[in-house]
């Protein structure tokens, strides 16, 4: 008898672990056929309609950036500015419709550090009080043209700002842009080619890994962290912090007492702040209602049931819109004569903030923690 | 009655179950700290915060540098190694306590009830004579071996892991629990991945099915545990439930496999020593029985009651407070509520100087790493600590007696979120003591 419970007891430790390993190490399966909503074919619409293409289209305006930017740099004028400043603000803007994408292939080539650096949410004043948010470095870029010899690679603060759109915004667009560019023209010129090399070999990379990681992207429907739809709700959280922070709120003076810091706006030395900034909501927006397509994270709310939340976020979303468009460009000057509607607009993202960091997380059971827990 | 009771509990028994608890706990305890220094959480949640979140009456508890935190933990990670041998085993099982326990009180947020689980157990072991037989210590000192010890020494953990699992199961005998299978219902649709049983976490029955599974299991798996008869079943259950625990929500860490290892201790001594004789050098047949005994039993027996009177009485101090426990979270924690709740929120802080001339807003991340950020969000008690940690962090900055004020909003199992606490209150007066928190707004449950 006692032998007998004690084989029965081995055997179903054996059952359990190897029930338990098959389980564990079974994948994650396919599409999801039938009952509820297909995940899988959510994230295909994703990768398909936005992400891809985004990258191929960054791709694209990079190309017309590097020929505007050629014509600029070979007869340096007024005109050949203003036709460079078109493709900037092009290319800009489509950076802005993929910037929600900061994981996988992008992740892991630090697309964002390197090309539109926001400070990050952390580390907000410098030794000297001021803010540091979308700044450029222009020390240490007029430093690396005069002396050569820099590593646009270096995992520095110093490196993010003197390259990708901070530097590039201010090579073209800068104090005496034109006369500083006559002044020193070879290695000035040189210096711009190779940020934009860069630019360029990293969007390349983040373009051709996507062909990888698609199938990978697709197939894991899981929602714990570093999952893609973990992922993809993080980053409409994140998104909308760096435009209560970084975009408009830190130099807007929310954290400093009012004190205002007009030259850490977004591509301050361009101008466009606000329509990088509305860009930016718009493409949340798209990607959180899935473009149309019946596919996106709107719809997966609903098919919880979560249909008021999904109505409330979509209104919430045109709201701020709404608010930001009513800021005029260049922010830098609107932060002290369109005060009103820069506080205005503030509330609006503040509103969304929440939604997207609180509720909607909470109604997708999508963790943003990164330990254990016990649910409490 | 009382003399019948005390003749059971000091009836000698055999000594295998203990050995059997002793070896799993110190290798399980091996792996977990490891898996824990092996994912960087050590740099991350103790060396690298700025700030910590301290308990009541715990605040002198600091963490020690980058290597110091490093040296404590493998000052841990051996005495759960000497614990499972046996070796300089008092010795070991002091430090592992006072070394575990020192680590977990260092900040608030990355309490888990399997942690202070393993506290208890880690105090409880101190006191028993777990050594005595399949130990490094009765090999080197052979005269010391015993074949048996006094039946409390089982019984206590047969009772530490009974509270566990009865308070866990009276936990979630609640509305959201059983009546709206919440959070089951928030958290399966996120499961749809798994193969197999995937395409069914969209239906409402299987939320329902896990929640009442759930809260059956708990309540009364002991008892079955209990019973000879029913025990290889009722274990078959122990590790199907934990199983699956570990399975759809691996965000649990080691829990499962501490409860599945520890539960163990149920079955009896001559399960165990044929278990144990499995193991290389140990004896069937020990020869003549030997009980291990205690000189002061007396004060041994009185110490457990109070214990054990104290183990029923910390999870029920939630009685003492109003308001919506899930909510307020007062008398929350070391009570085994686990897996109970989807609560999430977003803290919005500003800080004002004394004539609100001056106005900042907070940004958390500059002070709070994202974990403390989330935890903080959400409980009353971490919401004070961190708005007086501001008040002194802006009072450095020179800002003229700071009052601090929250917009907070959380979202409660399934429902939409809301206000958290009076945004008008100056949250740096407030004190923080055991009392009620009156500046927490009331909860009401809203209409789905």
């Amino acid at each position: 008898m006692k032998k007998i419970s004690l084989a029965a007891f081995f055997a179903v430790v054996l059952a359990t672990v190897f029930f338990a390993c098959s389980k564990s190490g079974g994948g994650d399966g396919g599409p999801e056929p039938g009952q509820g909503f297909d995940k899988s074919a959510m994230l295909a619409s994703y990768a398909d309609n936005l992400i891809i293409p985004g990258y191929a289209a960054l791709q694209q305006q990079l190309a017309g950036l590097k020929t505007a930017s050629d014509a600029f740099l070979a007869a340096p004028s007024p005109a050949t500015q203003a036709t460079l400043k078109q493709a900037y603000t092009a290319t800009h803007l489509q950076y802005e419709r993929v910037a929600a994408f900061q994981f996988g292939p992008a992740e892991s080539a630090l697309l964002d550090l390197f090309v539109n650096f926001s400070g990050g949410l952390d580390y907000n004043f410098n030794t000297s009080g001021e803010l540091t948010g979308f700044s450029t470095d222009s020390v240490t870029i007029e430093q690396n043209i005069t002396a050569g010899g820099y590593n646009l690679a270096a995992m520095t603060r110093a490196s993010f700002y003197s390259q990708g759109f901070p530097a590039l915004n201010y090579l073209y667009f800068g104090p005496n842009a034109i006369a500083r560019l006559n002044a020193n023209p070879v290695k000035r010129k040189q210096y711009i080619n190779d940020v934009l090399a860069r630019f360029k070999s990293l969007a390349d990379k983040v373009a051709s890994d996507w062909t990888g990681y698609r199938a990978s992207f697709v197939s894991n429907t899981k929602t714990d962290v570093g999952s893609p739809i973990g992922n993809m709700i993080n980053q409409f959280a994140y998104q909308m912090d760096l435009l209560k922070g970084p975009r408009i709120g830190w130099p807007f003076g929310k954290q400093s007492n009012g004190t205002v810091f007009a030259s850490k706006c977004e591509a301050y030395f361009a101008g466009i702040s606000m329509a990088l900034a509305v860009e930016n909501i718009t493409s949340l927006k798209k990607i959180y209602t899935g473009g149309g397509s019946g596919k996106g994270m709107s719809n997966y709310l609903a098919a919880l049931g979560k249909q008021s939340l999904n109505n409330d976020v979509t209104a919430q979303f045109d709201l701020v819109l709404e608010k930001l468009k009513a800021i005029p460009d260049p922010l830098s000057a609107s932060l002290v004569n369109n005060a009103a509607a820069v506080e205005a607009a503030y509330k609006e993202i503040q509103k969304l903030l929440t939604l997207l960091k609180t509720d909607v997380p909470s109604a997708t059971g999508v963790q943003i923690t990164f330990m254990d827990n016990d649910g409490d | 009655m009382t003399g019948t009771k005390t003749v059971r509990l000091t009836t000698p028994v055999s000594i295998a179950p203990l050995v059997t608890f002793r070896i799993t706990f110190g290798l399980l305890m091996f792996v977990s700290l490891l898996r824990f220094w092996w994912r960087g959480w050590v740099t991350d949640v103790y060396v690298l915060p700025e700030f910590h979140f301290t308990y009541q009456g715990f605040e002198w508890v600091k963490p020690l540098g980058n290597t110091g935190m490093h040296i404590l933990f493998l000052i841990v990670l051996a005495a759960s190694l000497m614990i499972a041998a046996g070796f300089l085993y008092r010795l070991a099982a002091v430090a592992f306590f006072l070394g575990f326990t020192y680590i977990e009180l260092i900040d608030v947020t990355t309490y888990l009830n399997h942690y202070y689980f393993i506290s208890l157990v880690a105090f409880i072991m101190i006191w028993l004579p777990a050594n005595r037989r399949y130990a490094v210590d009765v090999l080197l000192k052979p005269a010391g071996r015993r074949t048996e010890v006094p039946a409390w020494c089982i019984g206590i953990l047969i009772f530490q892991i009974s509270i566990v699992y009865i308070f866990a199961g009276l936990a979630k005998v609640n509305s959201d629990w059983l009546l709206d299978a919440q959070p089951m219902r928030t958290w399966l649709p996120a499961k749809t991945h798994l193969p197999v049983v995937g395409p069914w976490m969209y239906a409402p029955w299987v939320a329902y099915l896990f929640s009442w599974f759930g809260a059956i299991y708990d309540l009364f798996i002991v008892f079955f545990l209990l019973n000879r008869r029913m025990r290889p079943y009722a274990y078959a259950v122990v590790l199907l439930f934990h199983v699956a625990t570990a399975i759809f929500f691996p965000g649990i860490g080691m829990f499962p496999y501490v409860m599945m290892t520890a539960s163990l201790v149920f079955f009896s001594g001559e399960f165990h020593e044929r278990l144990l004789g499995y193991l290389p050098g140990y004896s069937l047949k020990p020869g003549e029985g030997t009980a291990y005994k205690y000189s002061r039993q007396k004060i041994f027996l009185a110490a457990m009651a109070i214990y054990m009177i104290l183990q029923i009485l910390i999870p029920l101090r939630f009685l003492l407070y109003p308001g919506h426990l899930f909510w307020h979270e007062e008398g929350y924690r070391f009570s085994w509520r686990v897996m109970l709740m989807e609560k999430a929120g977003t803290a919005y802080f500003t800080v004002k100087d004394a004539h609100h001339r001056e106005q900042y807003v907070v940004n958390n991340a500059e002070f709070l790493t994202p974990l403390q950020e989330k935890m903080m969000s959400t409980q009353p008690d971490m919401i004070l600590k961190y708005a007086h940690h501001l008040a002194t962090e802006y009072k450095k900055r020179g800002v003229n007696q700071p009052e601090v004020y929250g917009e907070i909003y959380v979202a409660l199992n399934g429902q939409r979120s809301r206000l958290f606490v009076d945004s008008l209150v100056n949250l740096a007066a407030q004190p923080v003591s055991w009392k009620h928190y009156t500046w927490v707004l009331s909860y009401k449950k809203l209409a789905q």
